[in-house]
């Protein structure tokens, strides 16, 4: 086996003039050298199609993979890479969204509008994406509104840290056929992205997935994989990639930073009237995944409330950086920093206490999300009661805090979707009457395996031990988008129970021909059984019918079901969307938190002591995954509000190590961090299930900096919260006050 | 790819200045804990052709008491140990507890104390401590042995006293005596370095204090220290009024630099609030106890 | 240029003879010359913690450890789990602590000599004593509650 290595570019906007590999291949050990030149003009992109496998032509931002390097041992390889050399001419480089946008500025993608693009996007220039959502008349609700608040936010880039970096191994068989294990969250979305920017038929890539060191978005669009295959094809050998740490945060992608104006009319009983929403994201060098990340945060920016005249527009540029893209939450932590905070902001104004003034506004079971779809389980006033109630909310005024402390509490409110895309499961009966499930979708920590398992074993009424699921493999799965967008529970889950109800189906018909009764006199009975019902000992085991179907009558029992989400997101007549990139999008989680910081009035650091997390999922399938995921988010979220955050240095990244950025330890996330579950059962979920994998970071920055402003009476807009920006708030109050 | 071509491992500290001296100047790296060297080889951000590993070197390890009854802490003594050891009490107890706040429970069972201050990193939790508590530190080299105060160990970004081919050997302190010893760190998750740190380590006689010593670590290339603010606080009860004095002197001699952990206008800012926490808690526990 | 040099590793009970770079660590001697791979590269600079292993029953990072200075020291990885370690898998499994595994192996051997010290912890002192070990996937109270769990059951 050989291995890869990279050469990243040092300048953020530069045109590649020429490249002198012969020094790198003369290296020790080198078996290839590959610059852009031994790539075609392909081109992948999941929303525009704007990104070659490698440097072609042009860089893009500092770090962008130049050339790569196939030796026979990796530090071989990183010493050869080291060893190419590449002509540049220097471009000027757009590094901030405003540069991006001014007049005359340098161009990210010239040939933009050449681009292929999945869907109707509205770009031109710099803006890879504009998109607009509205409902209602938003300037006669400003009118109608006893009181508007404005603030303007900002949140900024954070990294994902999957505690694997990514990687991939590819090998080429004796027909030129590759196969490619690789840390992904998606089989399917790797052969594709390999195949267009190599120019490959997607039947001679097939893609698997080994166990995978957890992904939060970073890994379901492409990272090594095409150049990985690009290395065997040339050599002809198994190479295999893994990226350090630093180059898994210089290279990848990591959360978008926002600007955001968000503007909120109430009446003065609290009654939320008017929302006006403007974003503008910086997208980095290449679009990914960010027009969905753009159109997803727009959908929730008028939260799970009733507003009935909303207008949220946002703007996505190109800047000369690495690209932003998926990342738990899509958008929503951000859109919801300044949303969650801005109503306590009204509340405080108000009088009104700030759980309050969110349960008048929440959605209730006959209101529809913002764009018109309608809500088929909404718990969210459960969940609001739930949090209040747990965190003894209302007695929070009796907090006390040490000298030098202060204390307090924070709450906000929540909604995320499930959903989303194509999804298939095929539930297999085998010979000795255990199933084998296999759906192709990818288990990166969050228990699907488990959960999937469990709805076959559930629906059959086989014990856990006799259904196994099967490693995804393009070659053997049914189609998958992928794990993200809080999906694979119920999209996943209700493909794999249509189909072991199929089983089930088959195997009653070979049973009643067997006992010779009618199909409906028969039931599933515990432990892999068909009996009849009513009728005790006239039974007959799995295996037996199995080996009917396999060897006498019928043929094997295989079960599948295929299906995709096609629910409209948006009603046209009832609102106006322009740009947004998904037509159709998935069944809506709800959730609130509480939590309790404490502020050092010495130094401004921030430490949270307890925090409430509650969501509605529908039906948890199993609560100790679904706890998990909940814990593991507020996690990632008290990262986000407090300390994570990408420093850059004009185009350089200055701290892509774990030593100098940092993300929470045992001792940052509370001990005292308790997820409840709420169940309104979605009618079309499997048992009722809906998605939780990403609800449960949306609002912890926001809850935080509630409490934060409950504490010490500055309004902080701009996360981080580092104990510097909580210190200077605070020394501001006190100065204000006197 | 490394050039490492030998890796020695000597049996006393003679014999590894023989070997440092005998190697190629900068390519002769000593090798104590590895936490920060093997983490630097990984990056290729050193390529020694040498490595003198000091784990063999006996003299170097563990705590002893030497005949006036001060503390010899050998240059191998794994943070852990320092952390855990009661005779550094009273006045001294400032390196206890910088030794209890390096890292996590793992690193301070790698790095050495000899590492640490030989590395000199100016956001480390050592420096500021051993400056406060008025330590010494013990050098080997080709011409034998000497001493230098901790106070003048540390003298610039990664920088220090130690000469070509000499290493440290060990720290040394004055018995300790009655008073307290505090360390303070601010930080931004768990196991990072400091932001700012303040060490303080008071004598404490007869209800005034008979000696001071404040240092604050992360805010410049050495340990902050100024001889005036130590004195400001000597023969009083460390009152507030001279806390804060000292807090603003320190404040105004600070050199920091904006780096990711935190702006430079911030650490000044922070300066004078954390000096006058700790002397003000000091003030309290000492007026407690005695 | 890397040089391989003989060397003799006591891992898991057993002793290898192999060849490793004098620049080579324990990590790499570990993953790439035993195929002991669950010792995790997560940095490589000693700060997540996966690659966390026994040397004489301590703790140590195996990324900034070189594997010759290894000689002599008993290793042990998450491979060679027994007693105390085996216990405290099998309470991560029961309580839920493992979701995508990366950063157990490490959890779970820095657990094993925390309560080899302190066989009756305190929810706080698993938190400090885990705090070199990041896990980006948990919130990590399933991981203190098993570790708590384990130390219930007491020793193996
Ligand atoms: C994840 C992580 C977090 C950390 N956090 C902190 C922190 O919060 N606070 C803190 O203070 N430190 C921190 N450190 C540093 C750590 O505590 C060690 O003190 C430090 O790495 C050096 O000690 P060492 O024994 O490992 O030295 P080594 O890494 O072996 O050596 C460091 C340097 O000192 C030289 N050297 C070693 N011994 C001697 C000697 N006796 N005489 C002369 N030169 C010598 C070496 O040649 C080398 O240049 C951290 C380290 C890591 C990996
Ligand atoms: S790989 Fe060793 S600590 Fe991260
Ligand atoms: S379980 Fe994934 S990092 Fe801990």
């Amino acid at each position: 086996m050989l291995h890869g290595a990279l050469l990243g570019s040092p300048h953020a906007h530069a045109r590649i003039k020429s490249y002198d590999v012969s020094a790198a291949r003369a290296a020790p050990g080198v078996h290839c050298v590959l610059t852009g030149e031994d790539f075609g003009d392909h081109r992948m992109g999941a929303f525009i199609k704007d990104e070659h496998a490698i440097a072609k032509g042009k860089v893009r931002y500092v770090g962008e993979p130049v050339a790569a390097v196939a030796a026979e041992t990796e530090a071989q390889a990183r010493a050869a890479a080291r060893l190419v050399e590449v002509e540049y001419e220097e471009l000027p480089a757009v590094l901030t969204p405003e540069e991006a946008l001014a007049p005359g500025a340098a161009l990210v993608h010239a040939e933009l509008a050449s681009y292929f693009k999945v869907f109707e996007a509205v770009c031109g220039g710099n803006v890879c994406s504009r998109t607009e959502l509205a409902e209602g008349d938003v300037e006669q609700g400003f009118r109608e509104s006893d009181l508007v608040v404005e603030g303007r936010y900002r949140t900024q880039p954070q990294a994902h840290v999957s505690l694997e970096p990514c990687g991939a191994l590819a090998e080429v068989d004796a027909a030129g056929r590759v196969t490619l294990w690789s840390a992904n969250q998606s089989v399917f979305r790797v052969q594709a992205n390999v195949c267009e920017s190599l120019g490959l038929p997607m039947s001679r890539l097939r893609c698997l997935t080994p166990r995978v060191g957890a992904g939060f978005g970073n890994k379901m669009e492409a990272h090594v994989q095409p150049i990985v295959v690009k290395l065997a094809l040339a050599t002809g050998r198994p190479v295999k990639l893994v990226l350090s740490r630093e180059e898994d945060f210089e290279i990848v992608r990591a959360r978008h930073p926002f600007d955001l104006r968000v503007r909120t009319g109430v009446k003065r009983d609290g009654t939320f009237v008017a929302r006006e929403v403007e974003v503008l994201l910086d997208g980095g060098a290449y679009a990914d995944d960010s027009p969905g990340v753009l159109g997803y945060s727009l959908l929730m920016a008028r939260g799970p409330y009733r507003i009935p005249h909303a207008r949220c527009r946002g703007t996505l540029v190109y800047t000369n950086k690495l690209r932003f893209g998926a990342f738990r939450g899509f958008g929503n932590p951000q859109v919801s920093f300044a949303t969650e905070t801005q109503i306590d902001e009204i509340a405080a104004q108000l009088g009104i206490d700030p759980v309050e003034i969110r349960r008048k506004n929440a959605l209730g079971a006959d209101d529809r999300w913002f764009g018109g779809q309608a809500l088929a389980s909404n718990g969210l006033r459960e969940c609001i009661d739930v949090a209040e109630r747990e965190s003894g909310w209302p007695a929070r005024g009796a907090i006390r805090a040490a000298p030098g402390k202060r204390r307090a509490m924070g709450f906000a409110c929540t909604a995320h979707i499930g959903g989303l895309l194509g999804t298939g499961a095929i539930v297999r009966m085998l010979e000795d009457g255990t199933v084998v499930l296999n759906t192709g979708a990818v288990d990166i920590g969050q228990g699907s395996d488990t959960v999937l398992t469990q709805i076959v074993a559930e629906a059959l009424r086989l014990p856990l031990e006799q259904v196994s699921v099967a490693s995804p493999d393009t070659d053997g799965s049914p189609y998958n988008w992928g794990t993200t967008a809080s999906r694979v529970t119920y999209t996943t889950g209700r493909a794999v129970l249509a189909a072991a109800r199929e089983v089930e189906r088959q195997a009653k018909a070979h049973a009643a021909e067997m006992l010779e009764c009618a199909e409906a006199d028969l039931e599933l009975l515990p432990g892999g059984v068909v009996g009849v019902k009513g009728v005790p000992g006239k039974t007959l085991p799995f295996v037996a019918i199995s080996a009917r179907a396999h060897w006498r009558k019928g043929g094997p029992i295989v079960g599948t079901h295929t299906w995709v989400f096609d629910q409209p997101t948006v009603d046209p007549k009832r609102a106006v969307a322009v740009g947004l990139p998904f037509p159709q999008i998935g069944v809506y989680s709800f959730g609130a938190l509480a939590v309790e910081v404490e502020v050092d009035e010495t130094t401004g650091k921030v430490a949270v002591l307890r925090a409430w997390t509650v969501a509605d999922v529908g039906r948890a399938i199993n609560r100790a995954a679904v706890e998990g995921q909940l814990e593991g988010a507020f996690a990632q979220g008290l990262g986000f509000a407090l300390a994570e955050e990408l420093v850059f240095d004009g185009p350089r990244l200055v701290n892509p190590t774990l030593m100098d950025y940092k993300v929470p330890t045992s001792l940052e996330v509370p001990y005292a961090l308790h997820a409840h579950i709420v169940e309104h059962a979605e009618p079309d979920g499997p048992f009722g299930a809906k998605g939780v994998g990403e609800i449960g970071i949306n609002v912890v920055a926001a809850a935080i900096a509630n409490a934060v402003a409950a504490a010490t009476g500055a309004r902080l807009r701009e996360l981080p919260l580092t104990a510097e920006r909580v210190l200077g708030g605070l020394l501001q109050r006190e100065a204000e006050a006197g | 790819m490394s050039a490492l071509a030998r890796l020695h491992r000597p049996a006393t500290v003679e014999e590894a200045v023989r070997l440092l001296a005998g190697g190629d100047g900068e390519r002769t790296r000593l090798l104590a804990g590895g936490a920060t060297l093997v983490a630097m080889l990984n990056a290729g951000l050193v390529d020694p052709a040498e490595l003198v590993s000091l784990a063999a070197v006996d003299e170097l390890r563990g705590i002893g008491t030497l005949p006036d009854g001060g503390l010899r802490i050998g240059a191998m003594t794994r943070h852990r140990e320092t952390a855990a050891d009661v005779r550094l009490a009273g006045t001294l107890a400032v390196l206890r507890e910088a030794a209890a706040r390096i890292a996590n429970p793992v690193v301070r069972n790698m790095g050495t104390i000899g590492g640490s201050i030989s590395f000199a990193d100016p956001a480390a939790d050592y420096p500021p401590a051993l400056v406060a508590a008025d330590a010494a530190v013990e050098i080997a080299g080709p011409q034998g042995r000497r001493r230098v105060p901790a106070r003048e160990f540390f003298v610039d970004w990664y920088a220090t006293a130690l000469g070509p081919n000499e290493m440290v050997t060990a720290i040394l302190l004055a018995p300790r005596a009655p008073g307290l010893g505090s360390y303070d760190k601010l930080y931004r998750v768990a196991g990072d370095y400091a932001i700012v740190s303040v060490a303080l380590s008071v004598a404490w006689r007869d209800g005034a204090c008979a000696r001071a010593g404040l240092a604050v670590g992360g805010c410049g290339p050495r340990p902050l220290h100024l001889d005036e603010a130590d004195e400001l606080l000597r023969a009083g009860r460390l009152g507030a009024q001279a806390a804060r004095r000292a807090g603003e002197l320190l404040a105004a001699a600070a050199d920091p630099l904006d780096d990711v952990r935190a702006s430079a206008a911030y650490r000044r800012r922070v300066i004078p609030r954390m000096v006058e926490r700790a002397l003000a808690a000091a003030r309290d526990e000492l007026s407690r106890t005695a | 240029m890397s040089t391989p040099y003989p060397l003799a590793l006591q891992v898991n009970g057993a002793e290898h003879r192999l060849e490793a770079a004098l620049g080579d660590t324990l990590l790499t001697v570990l993953r790439d010359a035993l195929a002991l791979t669950g010792a995790k590269r997560g940095c490589n600079q000693g700060v997540c913690g996966a690659c966390t292993v026994l040397a004489d029953g301590e703790p140590v990072r195996a990324c900034l450890t070189l594997a010759h200075e290894c000689a002599g020291r008993e290793i042990v990885t998450i491979e060679g789990a027994a007693g105390r370690a085996q216990a405290l898998q099998e309470a991560f499994v029961e309580t839920g602590a493992v979701q995508c595994g990366f950063c157990s192996p490490g959890m779970i051997l820095t657990a094993a000599a925390m309560l080899e010290r302190t066989p009756r912890p305190s929810a706080d002192e698993v938190r400090a004593g885990l705090s070199g070990n990041l896990c980006r996937c948990s919130g990590y109270r399933k991981i203190v509650d098993a570790v708590l769990r384990a130390a219930e059951t007491g020793a193996p």
